[in-house]
């Protein structure tokens, strides 16, 4: 007996010894990212410079799709390159509608897209819905990081937190202008702000909410944006936030069913008094130095592109590249390899006879190449047929070319002056207030004598509404602006207007009016029942 | 130190009072058939705990027995022995091979039982149940040997495998088994880098009993490799083989006069692109092959007290795609000594491995099927080192690449070469406490560490890195990786009176560490430049315990405990509790079976564990942490680039878990001339590790891992042994396993569908996906209409939801690539001197999307770009236009069961040729490796990782020669 209380005292002594010995080593559970590209948020807001870099990350997202090179993307669900904010953009605004067609069409999501057949399974809406609310969570990140009380706690300087008070109304703009494609596209979305925490599930908001806010947030950081081009090239002025509020109240009787054109003109107005000039060269708008050339004083917002720096699959990258002929092996003189994508994008007929006619053939935009091509594209997969366009570059007004052959150095011009001339006349026509005729007259024109057009001494008659909807492609083709056009002008959805493969038909076919919204991606409405499906998906 | 001396005569006094007339029991146990003395056999008087061990020659000293004691020898592979003192008290024991198995020792996790103890699905394989053939690795010794353990292995010379235990249990998590190496856990399964003949034997833990003492870590079964120890003899052993590879197989492509013909009636206008040669592309890629290995194993004592191994091995393997090479050599050392009476016993192992491998891209493959068949291989015109290009120069003097590049010349301009260099090993120290000595206190430490160094080269004139300029590639990479354990562990075992202790507590600690870098191309000025990189650790902390009791022999219970910890998540997740019980009734003991003539064995068990898993995910998710964009992803301010900086994703997740209730039996008929087991058993692994859509702006991406889905795994297994015929001189024994295993996904976040499975053929397609209610990786097609004629109408998709529309919700569901029914068969045939073996593998109702076909096989891609591409003879078939249009067809899905004999080899064995020598023997052999394939699979190979057949390695069949001789 007292032999086995022996025993099991030292078993109990060996066993405690044992735990106190080894319950010490459990601390190293606790561990830190080694690698030298992540930071904990302590130590990266422990330099001052973090502010900007956060900022620049806000903004990158629109360029970026991945910290680790353009085949890398912080979203899933669809193709790395493919998710791409402008790419997405590109294929929801224009793809969609009547000026591009893609040719590879087993690349998920372009035949549904282009033959107007979506539903809610396809990956690039998919892109578009995720691409744009990560935007709008960095956005709330940046602003939740930078309230006075964690500046406190931080000790920022007052230098630094001057020049934060313009960032944070950066941030806001972008999330402001998130939503403002959220309204256009999908007519709803996650509405978050920098107050919810992280994985709280958000509240959903309607086209009529969205509005609004776009509306009171970009009224409300208008005073500390910086003036327009008042600010380093990349970063957002005044201008940016007057565009898009021009643009909302321009299509406000789609978005909410009331008529805003005299505050669109409004904000015209305040744009072309910013101090904006048009390019001298059409051409310069699309070419591997548009942001130094004179396209810099035209473009209100550029998606940074950048053959070393900013490499993406971007839209640039993807119409420079795709548009290269597959018989013309044109790619050289665009500064990208000869035979570029073997033809990726042509043109659809619709467009091309827009510039029928004598007066286009010596219209800087009229950039399509047909020699040896049929104008018709009855087999989507056949390359050779359609004609193509040259519109985009990576080569540089003053010759030489971007410093890479498939990562070009053009940066995709969202938002420009041109734009808002043509916005002007739109507006007014509609029956906005406070439009100067004679104003009118010269924006249109002045489009037309520096695309050395003949015929750019256009009078009020010459110009309506059909006038516009056509002038417009003829100037912002291939800019990510048809669909929300044709929408305003009653074109897109319906059968009043076919083009090519409309509605999955070889010359088109009408399709139904639920089409003017995309459907909310299964994968988001799944992650947010708050969310409500778009009717007819 | 006095104290304790005085203790311990304390106890021989009193034990010596107890007992009357006793002597010292002395002997040898030899190995009956050969003679040799057994080192480390374990001697027990019946009904009593104590015991002895023999030393290096076999010798052991049992004091204070009497005559009518039983003793008990025991020793691993081979029959228990009792023998009953009478009045000899110096005895000369043997020991025979065991052929029933009860008795061996299987190694379980931080200890050992035997057959008959185990309460769990415990499979054991020694040396004389491995597979045979070409072994490069050493998860091949078990390929089909073992039911519920499928091992895939590549073509490519040296390749790992993928290893899926009943099927695997997460869907994101790794699905990969825990592999122990001598008490090491490894990191994942890396065994390329081991030398197979240095394996003494497998243990395979499948159920959740058994697999739960590895917590957190045993969700996807364990592997625990023992290596071969040193020993007092001194033997030499040398084994050679080399062996003859050959693709045979090709996928069916026009011939260049076939192809003519083809391209002048569907593409006239492109006939000018022919050419005049009749080139097989396929047969200028391939090779054949010679393999050579040799292996030198030296054992034996040295200094007098240090029983010791040295292994050498060397294998020289060529691969059957052009350059492709793997060479390693490996020594190992094991040291193996004991002190103080054997209560320390020491066990020491230490590897070296370097590893040289030529990479060859198996995606030429593709490019060789897609190649112009009247093109030559060869051009002496050409600028790129005399290879034929479709590249032209145009008169601006710039280059235009036209199509698919050369196969040949990628393979031949192309080096891509690794040096991995790895060394691992472990100290285990074994303390029997001489004040206490039914506990054991063992401590075992190991490290494996391993530098790979990569380099890849191609000439300035090879359009390899192709820009206008010939830059040509050359840069270098290093990727490191190191992994640190610590265990330590008290066993306790008693019998009371009917009752069979043997009680385990411990705890473990592993580390791992990796970090690489990368030069990229340094003549490509556009190249992104050096990057580098280092993964979070991973730290791990196990505490542990295991009771085994067995009473009257026939009850027993196993129970086991483990809490683990994880630097993986956050701390308010961080420890989960992991275990199970297990109970087995030994029916055959039972006095109604116990004289029964045909039953020998019947064990029934059931067991219920529950295991964790947190393997193969990020480890930092919980952490407040932002990345700053590479060199080729910052943005730019005015003009100057800036560390764009983006908060990443965050979550915070817990442990996944898996419960496995299983109910088995193993039998044994007629003297256990036939044996087996039957195992049921049934998985639920909840909170998966799933990576799931979350809800837009909540996070910063719009997926990420999350606990939210079920999986669950529904197995049968059935193993069956037989002696067929066991004479002096002929022997004949079979071994059969079949499984059957059934996958369902019972819940997945949201109820959303995860796509899987990426295609090729299209920017991002998928062909496979997770959805509830189906089979992990199901096939998600379109339903192929045909004509009356039974030909397939192009692009016409049955409208499954009825909606006039086809679009993706008409794809659906079908079947999947995991086999229903895998079976194994192995034989081994021995009369007189001769040896034959061979082994069978089947499996049914396994479907693979053959993606050459669907990526290549329509007549649109007659035009490869700007020139000819060749297309599979499929085309034939379907008469198939445009990819696009049937690329998701589930034409293209097809029944992938096959019938495969691995390995046949035969050998005879000629007994001491040499007379000088006591004992020598050398054996010769011959086999072949790859011998037939029965399928209906139309590709080259039915065996595909994960069911999607796009550029695999083919497997060579190789003729075999060797030597084994032992002195």
């Amino acid at each position: 007996m007292m032999k086995n209380i022996l025993k099991i005292e030292k078993i109990a002594i060996l066993f405690l010894a044992m735990v106190v010995a080894l319950s010490s080593c459990t601390k190293d559970l606790d561990i830190t990212p080694k690698d030298d590209q992540d930071l904990l948020g302590e130590d990266f807001f422990a330099n001052e410079t973090a502010y900007k870099e956060l900022l620049a990350g806000v903004y990158g997202n629109l360029s970026l799709t991945g910290v680790d090179g353009p085949g890398s993307s912080n979203i899933d669900g669809l193709d790395a390159g493919t998710s791409q904010f402008g790419r997405v953009l590109l294929y929801l605004q224009t793809l969609s509608a009547d000026q591009m067609i893609w040719s590879y069409e087993n690349d998920p999501g372009t035949r549904a897209i282009q033959r107007n057949i979506w539903n809610a399974d396809d990956p690039i809406i998919l892109g578009m819905f995720g691409r744009t609310h990560v935007t709008i969570a960095f956005a709330n990140n940046f602003l939740r990081e930078t309230t006075d009380v964690k500046l406190d706690e931080r000790n920022v300087s007052s230098a630094t937190r001057a020049e934060i008070v313009k960032f944070r109304a950066e941030a806001r703009l972008l999330r402001a202008m998130s939503y403002y494609y959220m309204m256009d596209l999908f007519g709803q979305a996650n509405f978050t702000t920098e107050n919810d925490a992280i994985n709280a599930q958000p509240q959903a908001y309607d086209r009529q909410q969205l509005f609004d806010f776009v509306e009171s947030e970009l009224i409300a950081i208008e005073a500390d944006l910086a003036d327009p081009m008042a600010v380093e090239h990349g970063r957002a002025s005044k201008g940016v936030a007057w565009m898009i509020l021009a643009k909302i109240y321009l299509n406000a009787e789609v978005y909410i069913e009331q008529e805003k054109y005299t505050e669109c003109l409004d904000y015209c107005k305040k744009i072309i008094a910013g101090g904006y000039t048009l390019a001298t060269d059409y051409q310069h708008n699309f070419m591997a130095d548009n942001d130094v050339n004179s396209a810099s004083n035209e473009i209100i917002f550029p998606l940074i592109s950048d053959g070393t720096f900013t490499q993406n699959y971007g839209p640039t990258t993807v119409m420079i590249n795709g548009a290269v002929g597959s018989i013309e092996s044109n790619g050289a003189a665009l500064g990208v390899g000869a035979g570029g994508w073997g033809g990726a994008l042509r043109l659809r007929k619709e467009f091309v006879q827009l510039f029928d006619g004598g007066i286009y053939n010596t219209d800087t935009r009229n950039t399509i190449i047909s020699s040896e091509r049929d104008i018709e594209i009855l087999d989507i997969s056949d390359q050779d047929q359609g004609y193509i366009l040259e519109k985009y570059s990576n080569a540089k007004s003053t010759g030489g070319f971007g410093v890479d052959q498939t990562f070009v150095d053009t940066d995709f011009p969202l938002f420009r002056l041109a734009d808002i001339y043509l916005m002007y006349a739109e507006a007014h026509l509609r029956g906005g207030t406070g439009a100067n005729p004679a104003d009118l007259l010269t924006y249109v024109n002045s489009l037309r004598t520096r695309a050395n057009n003949p015929q750019n001494n256009l009078t009020i008659a010459d110009i309506d509404l059909d006038f516009i909807i056509d002038e417009r492609a003829r100037e912002l083709h291939w800019e990510a602006h048809r669909r929300q056009d044709l929408i305003r002008f009653g074109r897109f959805t319906g059968g009043n207007y076919n083009w090519v493969w409309k509605g999955n038909g070889t010359s088109g076919i009408s399709i139904p009016s639920n089409l003017k919204l995309y459907p909310i991606p299964s994968a988001s409405l799944a992650s947010n029942p708050n969310l409500v499906q778009n009717a007819g998906y | 130190m006095k104290k304790l001396k005085l203790f311990l005569i304390g106890i021989l006094l009193s034990s010596s009072f107890a007992m009357f007339a006793q002597q010292t029991a002395k002997g040898i146990v030899k190995e009956k058939t050969s003679g040799d003395p057994l080192p480390g056999v374990s001697i027990i008087v019946k009904g009593t705990q104590k015991g002895a061990e023999t030393d290096f020659n076999g010798n052991f000293n049992l004091p204070n027995v009497k005559a009518g004691d039983i003793l008990l020898f025991r020793y691993l592979g081979y029959a228990n022995k009792e023998v009953t003192i009478t009045s000899n008290f110096n005895l000369v024991v043997e020991l025979e091979e065991s052929s029933q198995q009860l008795d061996e020792i299987v190694v379980v996790g931080y200890g050992t039982t035997t057959v008959k103890d185990a309460t769990g699905s415990v499979e054991a394989i020694t040396a004389k149940e491995f597979t045979k053939g070409n072994i490069v690795t050493p998860e091949n010794l078990l390929s089909g040997r073992v039911a519920g353990v499928n091992i895939t292995t590549s073509g490519a010379p040296g390749s790992g495998s993928q290893i899926r235990i009943r099927g695997g249990s997460s869907l994101n998590a790794s699905n990969d088994p825990l592999v122990v190496i001598d008490g090491l856990p490894l990191s994942g399964v890396d065994l390329n880098s081991i030398n197979p003949n240095d394996i003494e034997s497998f243990s395979v833990l499948k159920d959740a009993s058994a697999t739960s003492i590895y917590g957190s870590r045993g969700a996807n079964g364990v592997i625990i490799i023992t290596t071969k120890k040193g020993r007092t003899e001194y033997t030499l052993d040398y084994d050679v083989q080399v062996g003859f590879g050959e693709i045979k197989n090709r996928v069916s492509v026009f011939n260049g006069d076939e192809f003519r013909n083809l391209v002048n009636t569907r593409r006239p206008s492109d006939a000018g692109l022919l050419g005049t040669a009749n080139t097989n592309w396929q047969d200028e890629i391939f090779q054949k092959s010679v393999a050579t290995q040799h292996n030198l194993t030296a054992r034996g004592q040295i200094f007098g007290f240090l029983p010791t191994r040295l292994s050498v091995n060397f294998s020289e393997i060529e691969g059957n795609l052009l350059t492709s090479q793997f060479d390693r050599s490996n020594i190992s050392v094991s040291m193996n000594p004991s002190f103080f009476d054997d209560h320390l016993k020491v066990s020491l192992n230490y590897n070296r491995a370097f590893v040289d491998n030529r990479s060859a891209d198996s995606g030429q493959v593709n490019s060789a099927l897609r190649y112009d068949p009247t093109q030559p291989v060869y051009d002496p015109t050409s600028p790129f080192g005399g290879f034929y290009q479709h590249i032209n120069r145009t008169p601006g003097g710039i280059l235009v690449e036209n199509g698919t590049r050369n196969p040949v010349a990628a393979l031949l301009q192309n080096n891509n070469n690794s040096n991995r260099f790895r060394q691992f090993g472990n100290l285990k120290l074994d303390y029997k406490l001489h004040f206490l000595p039914e506990v054991t206190a063992t401590v075992s430490a190991g490290f494996d560490k391993s530098k790979e160094e990569g380099s890849f080269f191609s000439p300035l004139n090879s359009p390899a890195n192709y820009t206008d300029l010939f830059v040509g590639g050359e840069g270098s990479f290093i990727n490191e990786f190191e992994n640190e354990n610590f265990n330590a562990y008290f066993t306790y075992v008693n019998t009371f009176d009917k009752l069979k202790t043997d009680v385990m507590v411990g705890y473990d600690y592993q580390s791992f560490n990796s970090s690489g870098n990368s030069t990229g191309n340094i003549r490509n000025p556009n190249d992104q430049g050096a990057t580098s990189y280092v993964n979070t650790p991973v730290v791990l902390v196990g505490f542990l315990a295991r009771a085994n009791l067995t009473f009257n022999e026939k009850y027993l219970l196993t129970l086991n405990y483990r809490r683990d910890g994880t630097s993986r998540f956050g701390p308010q997740n961080r420890w989960g509790n992991f275990g199970g019980a297990a109970f087995a009734w030994r029916m055959s003991d039972e006095n109604f079976l116990k004289d029964n003539e045909v039953i020998s064995e019947l064990k029934l068990r059931a067991s219920y564990g529950v295991n964790g898993q947190q393997d193969g995910i990020a480890g930092d998710l919980y952490l407040d942490r932002y990345r700053f964009g590479n060199q080729n992803s910052q943005y730019i301010f005015g003009g100057n680039p800036i560390h764009s900086t983006i908060p990443s994703e965050r979550s915070s997740l817990k442990w996944e878990n898996t419960a496995t209730i299983e109910l088995g039996i193993d039998y044994g008929l007629f003297d256990n001339r036939i044996s087996g087991s039957i195992n049921a058993f049934q998985k639920n692994s909840t909170d998966l590790l799933s990576d799931a859509p979350v809800a837009d702006a909540s996070n910063f991406t719009n997926r990420v891992l999350q606990n939210i889905g079920d999986l669950q795994v529904n197995g049968l297994e059935f193993t069956l042994n037989a002696d067929v015929v066991k004479t002096q001189e002929l022997d004949w024994n079979i071994n059969f396993n079949a499984t059957y295993i059934d996958r369902e996904i019972k819940e997945l976040a949201l109820g959303q569908d995860i796509t899987t499975g990426g295609i090729a053929g299209g920017t991002g397609n998928f062909i496979q996906l997770y959805s509830e209610g189906f089979a992990p990786n199901s096939f998600f097609v379109y339903k192929q209409l045909y004509d009356t004629a039974g030909k397939p109408i192009e692009g016409a998709y049955a409208d499954l939801n009825g909606d006039g529309i086809i679009n993706t919700d008409d794809r659906y569901l079908k079947e999947n690539p995991q086999a229903d029914l895998a079976l194994g068969f192995q034989s081994n045939f021995n009369y007189k001197n001769f040896d034959l073996t061979f082994n069978l593998r089947a499996q049914i109702g396994n479907y693979v999307y053959n993606n050459v076909n669907s990526s290549l096989g329509q007549y649109d891609l007659l035009q490869d770009n700007a020139v000819l591409g060749n297309i599979p003879t499929s085309v034939l078939d379907t008469d198939f236009q445009r990819t696009s249009d049937v690329i998701l067809s589930d034409i293209y899905l097809e029944n992938a069961s096959f019938l495969r004999m691995d390995n046949i080899t035969l050998g005879y064995t000629f007994d001491r040729p040499i007379k000088k020598f006591a004992s020598n023997s050398i054996r010769l052999w011959a086999g072949m490796q790859n011998v037939f394939i029965l399928t209906n699979y139309s590709g080259l190979d039915p065996e595909v990782f994960n069911g999607i057949d796009n550029t695999i390695y083919p497997r060579p069949r190789t003729f075999l020669v060797g030597a084994n001789i032992k002195f």
